[in-house]
């Protein structure tokens, strides 16, 4: 969780592919569009390439949301269906958070084209929000270096 | 990585741009406290000659063995720097790029908060350059030849187009004959015969020294990966040689009959035959699947030709592409489907077909149960657009296009003649529109169905069909002589056997699946596998001959250098880690990953060639064994540590 | 190794492009927009899959710039070609574009100082651009452009012009770090030597107002489906949201016209290909944005005769309630206090006229083909570029080493688009090479 002067500002980790999301959040800076700047994003090739134990890490160091993201199914993949294969896994990780003592509200998995550069600034400006309404998370996992 | 990381990080205005918002003096300042980085400097323009002569001289006064460019996105610039780094001396995967323009500087507004935003992505970018690792493009030598499976309009097309570019091509034809469909089709237009067309394509092949025919023969099992195939091809026995001279004596004596594929079973042929007369090779052949070997043919062969003795060969064949054009199946009406089976007047579109090739059993002449009926009707949609309990959900394309074409033909030929086509939607898209206004000319009648289709009633006062006409909202009872089914296209029968072969998939609809329905229509997800014609749905004829064309030319420039460059951002495997556990081997999209024995040990193999870079095996390996090059655990977990000022160690 | 000309840069150009260039053929690319990307780039959506078009089109045009044997010459028009297969001599205007494209990074300052502001024709003129901008966001080449016309230094109003006392404006040569700026460039005429052509011009979308019935561009609120893909992009004027232009609001009933100006014999005979799916597809995204909309199409015959088409047609008909309608609209009359439509049309179900009011309507309209080109080749009475043998030489015009594909040859979709650049890329390779390498064909 991040240091407040006053307002608590939330550090949010945001995990996107390469050909959708990422493009999405380029776009979204072509475009000149506005949004709060509490992310952090890290590119992968593919959303399939995300593994549930960076996202632990990022809540075990401080994060306060995550945000996994990548292309619309059924066919926008570029790698065919791994956005099927991220689906899969974390739909199953975000079941485990609550057994972690972290509320579900702080993880999110999106599908971003990389058109939706709109859609993008919605869902930062919603996560933000919603972390906001949850304050830091206190998290009581440790994870093993 | 032994050495000790030498990090310089360059810091870019980008006029404005960055500066506007970002204090990049500050960044840069900030940088040069982080660990291993040896200088960090901001410029105007990094992207210009004078800033990439900047990092350049970096490189070589600090002797830095990574740079991180803060400055616009990767998709814009990773591709200028990294010729940049290489240029000096630098391996080219040793840049990474931090963006602060998309990210940051055109997002936010407030400048502070833009700033310390900008340091953080500085540091991730700056964690993951401290793991990263020097990678090599590997090449592969590359066959440039081609394993062109179906002797179709498509196939023959692609093998042409391969010849033409210096391939050479094995043209791999299960039956006896190239040629395919189209050979059969009467008119493919108003104007074109579909055996015109397939003989000149013949005489092309023909006199091609690149392509090597083989009839009678199928892949049967398929190694290797792009660039290096090796394709077992089963060439079946075909017992008669070059010798034939067509006399035709053999046939007569043969004693087993059998229903005429090459005439849709509009009459019979024997076990020796010939599919029809411009076959090619132009040879008869024996249907070694029915066949008795009595021997009578080969006694009566007064040339030679005929050798009962031949037994099937496997060959192994070494190509660099492969380029599936098996085309399709017509739909196969069950016994009583508008009465098909059940009166020797309703018959099939292709039957249809078949009676106005010149070439056909009634030399042209539409004459059925021995005369020339006075009234015809067409049914569209027998098998499609879930018009009948067994049909697909998918249209056809062709047949609305080719019954048209035949119904206009017919009324060329016999005027008086009542012609009628009870469609659902009437699908002559693009230019094929006129051909359906010259039927309405040529007054064709056409009668809409929608949900309930037309009955058909087989009486001793002949053939009726009932339909509700949709546009006048009315129940008509019209007699007919004959009945045209207008079937449509079925997956060829033994796609599973292809799919097991060459690992190709299937979409929903049972046709193989493309790499991108949109942009990469005659790509398979696999790389060195094409197709082209119907193997992936329904087209017409020119539509199957362009993809025949457009697959030959994927192939091309792919080979054409004679090596495939393998771009090396792809998977790895520590094999001393790897359990052998093979959860990789699932979820791998692409196939490239097996399971191979290391003394003794069951180890994942990733084949280079066949892998696109995705990381989902990296993702799914249990033991940290499979690591994707570029983005391996170490350097996405240092990433994610940075965000927080956390570390890995290196 | 000698190069080949593309004629167009849109999809199918930009797909023979690539497949050139991975030979290391040398391409020009020449094209009268300042951007590679033609027609699907104004797309949102394509069908049946839905899939985003510039998540699938992006990365091609990107692709552009990785190979250093691909030239664009973009802003330009082929003005000649004479010559024969081997050796074809081009001549290429290249218009000004007032900004030396060596030294802009695209970086777009220019476009936010600029005071004058002219209808965006990327957005169809729902939103406003600058005097000088960069076509849209994700344009290739991403470089800067002076409208002229509406420029204030380089066509400043009369008035204005006589009261200055030097000339007027400056404020992107004031504002560009790169210095990129040059109001006193001038056309300049390019000669190329190519072996072979590859004409990729696509289609134009037919101008709706040729039927006055419809009322397009007399009523505010129907639109060409074109402006209805920009209004509904996340790109587009609005975002994505979808507006009506004469008050604002959400339409609640939109109806879509198949075949304005196809398969009519007033105007096109043939039919148009995309225009029953794209419908579809949009009808759906409508969907998408408003879930209460209701939609309506109305056609003569759906023609869903692609891969996945008919698929397309029931869900969209199941899954999301699209209404289809049989009919051939007649007229459509604007009732004026709530800009709403009255849908006059024949229910050909019924043989009986039939009226209905939309708060929205949208006009499939036909292409044309974009065929009107200074180059040999013969035209289809239809104006399309005749093939020489469409069954043995399926992309060959009547001229040797000229080659066509995409629309230009009639109407088709993106895949049968792309499959042809292919296939065009590859004769056109068979002939550059050829000329360049000494060994005659061992082909007998």
């Amino acid at each position: 969780m991040s240091e407040t002067k006053g307002e608590f500002e939330p550090k949010i980790v945001v995990y996107a592919c390469n050909w959708c999301t990422y493009a999405a959040t380029d776009l979204a800076g072509t475009s000149r569009m506005s949004y709060p700047p509490n992310v952090r994003i890290i590119r992968v090739m593919c959303s399939g390439r995300i593994d549930p134990q960076f996202v632990l890490q990022a809540f075990a160091d401080g994060a306060d949301g995550v945000i996994v993201a990548g292309c619309h199914p059924p066919a926008d993949c570029h790698y065919i269906e791994g956005n099927y294969k991220a689906y899969r896994r974390f739909e199953l990780f975000r079941k485990l958070l609550e057994t972690m003592g972290i509320e579900q509200e702080r993880f999110r998995l999106e599908w971003i084209s990389a058109a939706e550069a709109s859609r993008w600034v919605q869902v930062v400006n919603e996560m933000v929000t919603q972390v906001k309404k949850l304050g830091p998370l206190k998290p009581n996992l440790e994870v093993r270096e | 990585m032994t050495e000790e990381p030498r990090i310089g990080v360059y810091v870019c205005h980008c006029g404005f741009n960055i500066a506007g918002t970002v204090d990049v003096k500050k960044v840069a300042e900030f940088a040069k406290t982080l660990p291993n980085v040896v200088v960090a400097k901001d410029y105007v323009f990094m992207c210009s000659e004078p800033g990439q002569d900047l990092i350049k001289a970096d490189i070589k006064a600090h002797n830095l063995n990574r740079v991180v460019v803060s400055a616009c996105s990767p998709s814009l610039h990773e591709i200028t720097f990294r010729t940049a780094v290489s240029e000096a001396g630098l391996n080219k995967y040793l840049l990474e790029m931090a963006n602060i323009r998309e990210h940051c500087s055109w997002v936010h507004h407030d400048k502070e908060k833009a700033t310390e935003k900008a340091k953080e992505i500085v540091r991730m970018a700056v964690a993951k350059a401290r793991h990263l690792e020097p990678l090599q493009e590997l090449e592969v030598k590359a066959e440039t030849s081609a394993l062109v499976l179906g002797g179709g309009v498509a196939g023959m097309r692609a093998a042409l187009e391969l010849a033409n570019y210096g391939f050479n091509v094995y043209l791999v034809e299960k039956a006896p004959t190239i040629g395919g469909k189209a050979a059969l089709i009467g008119y493919v237009d108003p104007k074109t015969k579909g055996a015109e067309i397939v003989s000149k394509m013949f005489d092309r092949v023909k006199d091609c020294p690149r392509i090597q025919v083989l009839t009678n023969a199928e892949l049967i099992q398929l190694s290797g990966f792009a660039g290096n195939y090796i394709a077992k091809v089963r060439l079946n026995p075909r017992y008669v040689n070059e010798k034939c001279t067509l006399c035709g004596e053999c046939e007569e004596v043969c004693p087993i009959e059998v229903s005429n594929e090459y005439n849709f079973g509009l009459n019979k042929r024997k076990a020796i035959f010939l599919p029809f007369s411009n076959a090619y090779p132009p040879y008869y052949a024996i249907d070694y699947r029915v066949c008795v070997k009595c021997g009578e043919c080969e006694k009566v062969c007064r040339f030679g030709a005929i050798s009962l003795k031949e037994e099937p060969k496997v060959v192994d064949l070494k190509v660099g592409s492969i380029i599936i054009a098996t085309g399709y199946d017509p739909y196969r009406p069950f016994k009583g489907e508008y009465g098909y089976g059940l009166h020797q007047n309703i018959m099939t579109l292709f039957q249809l077909e078949r009676l106005l090739d010149p070439d056909s059993p009634t030399k042209g002449e539409l004459i059925v149960g021995n005369k020339i009926p006075k009234s015809i009707a067409f049914i569209q949609c027998v098998g499609s657009r879930n018009t009948t309990p067994g049909a697909k959900e998918y249209c056809s394309r062709m047949c609305c296009t080719t019954a048209i074409n035949s119904a206009v033909k017919i009324k060329e030929k016999y005027p008086d003649m009542n012609v009628y086509i009870l469609y659902k939607d009437i699908m002559t898209y693009g230019s094929d529109e006129t051909l359906y206004e010259e039927a309405g000319k040529k007054l064709v009648q056409f009668i809409k169905f929608e949900e309930k289709i037309p009955k058909v009633s087989i009486t001793p006062e002949g053939l009726f069909i009932d339909v509700f006409e949709y546009t006048i909202q009315e129940n008509l009872r019209i007699p007919v002589d004959a009945i045209v089914l207008s079937i449509g296209m079925l997956p060829p029968r033994d796609i599973e056997e292809l799919i097991a072969v060459t690992r190709v998939s299937c979409g929903g609809e049972g046709f193989v699946r493309e790499a991108h329905l949109k942009l990469a229509p005659v790509e398979a997800p696999t790389k060195g596998i094409f197709l082209a014609g119907c193997i992936t749905g329904p087209k017409n004829i020119l539509e199957s001959i362009r993809m025949g064309s457009a697959a030959a030319a994927k192939a091309m420039s792919l080979l054409s250098k004679g090596k495939l460059t393998i771009e090396p951002m792809i998977a790895q495997v520590n094999e001393e880690k790897c359990s052998g556990c093979a959860i990789c081997v699932g979820v791998c999209p692409y196939s490239a990953i097996s399971i191979k024995k290391v003394n003794g040990d069951r180890i994942a193999y990733v084949e280079k060639a066949l892998c696109m870079g995705c990381g989902t095996c990296n993702a799914a390996c249990p033991s940290g064994a499979m690591q994707h090059l570029g983005f391996k655990d170490i350097q996405l977990l240092a990433q994610t540590r940075a965000v927080f000022g956390g570390e890995m160690n290196v | 190794m000698s190069s080949v000309l593309i004629v167009g840069g849109g999809v199918a150009g930009i797909q023979a492009a690539l497949d050139l260039a991975e030979q290391g053929i040398d391409v020009y690319i020449v094209d009268k927009a300042p951007s590679v990307g033609g027609k699907m780039a104004y797309l949102d959506k394509t069908f049946p899959t839905l899939d985003c078009a510039s998540c699938i089109l992006a990365p091609k045009m990107a692709a552009l710039l990785r190979y250093p044997n691909i030239k664009l010459i973009m802003n330009s028009e082929v003005q000649d070609v004479s010559g024969r297969a081997g050796n074809f001599k081009v001549k290429i205007l290249k218009k000004p574009t007032y900004v030396d494209w060596s030294k802009c990074n695209g970086c777009g300052v220019c476009t936010e100082k600029c005071p004058t502001k002219v209808p965006n024709e990327y957005n169809m003129g729902l939103s406003q651009r600058r005097a000088i901008y960069i076509m849209f966001p994700q344009a290739v080449p991403k470089r800067a452009i002076i409208d002229a016309e509406h420029c204030m230094r380089l066509n400043p109003p009369p008035k204005a012009k006589e009261k200055a006392k030097g000339p007027l404006c400056g404020v992107c040569e004031r504002n560009c770090p790169t210095k990129a700026i040059r109001y006193d460039q001038q056309p300049e005429i390019l000669e190329l030597n190519v072996s072979a052509v590859i004409v990729a011009t696509g289609m134009e979308l037919y101008d709706p107002r040729n039927l006055p019935e419809l009322g397009y561009g007399k009523y505010q609120n129907v639109y060409t489906n074109l402006e209805f893909e920009r209004l509904v992009s996340a790109t587009g004027p609005t975002n994505g949201e979808i507006v009506r232009k004469s008050d604002g609001k959400h339409p609640k009933k939109i109806a879509w016209i198949q075949c304005v100006g196809s398969r009519d014999i007033r105007f096109n005979h043939y039919c148009s290909a995309y225009c029953c799916m794209a419908a579809t597809k949009q009808a759906i995204l409508a969907k998408e944005h408003l879930p209460e909309v209701q939609c309506t199409v109305y056609y003569m015959d759906i023609r869903a005769f692609g891969k996945g088409f008919n698929e397309f047609l029931e869900r969209a008909k199941k899954e999301f309630g699209i209404n289809y309608i049989r009919g051939k609209v007649v007229r459509i009359d604007e009732i004026p206090e709530t800009k709403n439509l009255k849908i006059v049309y024949e229910d050909t179900a019924e043989s009986y006229m039939k009226a209905d009011e939309y708060d929205m309507v949208v006009l499939s309209v036909a292409i044309t083909p974009n065929s009107k080109l200074p180059l040999p080749v013969e035209l289809t009475k239809d104006g399309f570029i005749q093939l020489k043998d469409p069954y043995l030489d399926p992309v060959s015009t009547t001229v040797e080493g000229i080659f066509v594909v995409g629309a230009v040859a009639g109407a088709k979709d993106i895949p049968d688009s792309v499959t042809e650049a292919s296939a065009a890329a590859a004769r056109a390779a068979l002939i550059a090479k050829r000329f360049s390498c000494p060994t005659p064909e061992v082909v007998k």
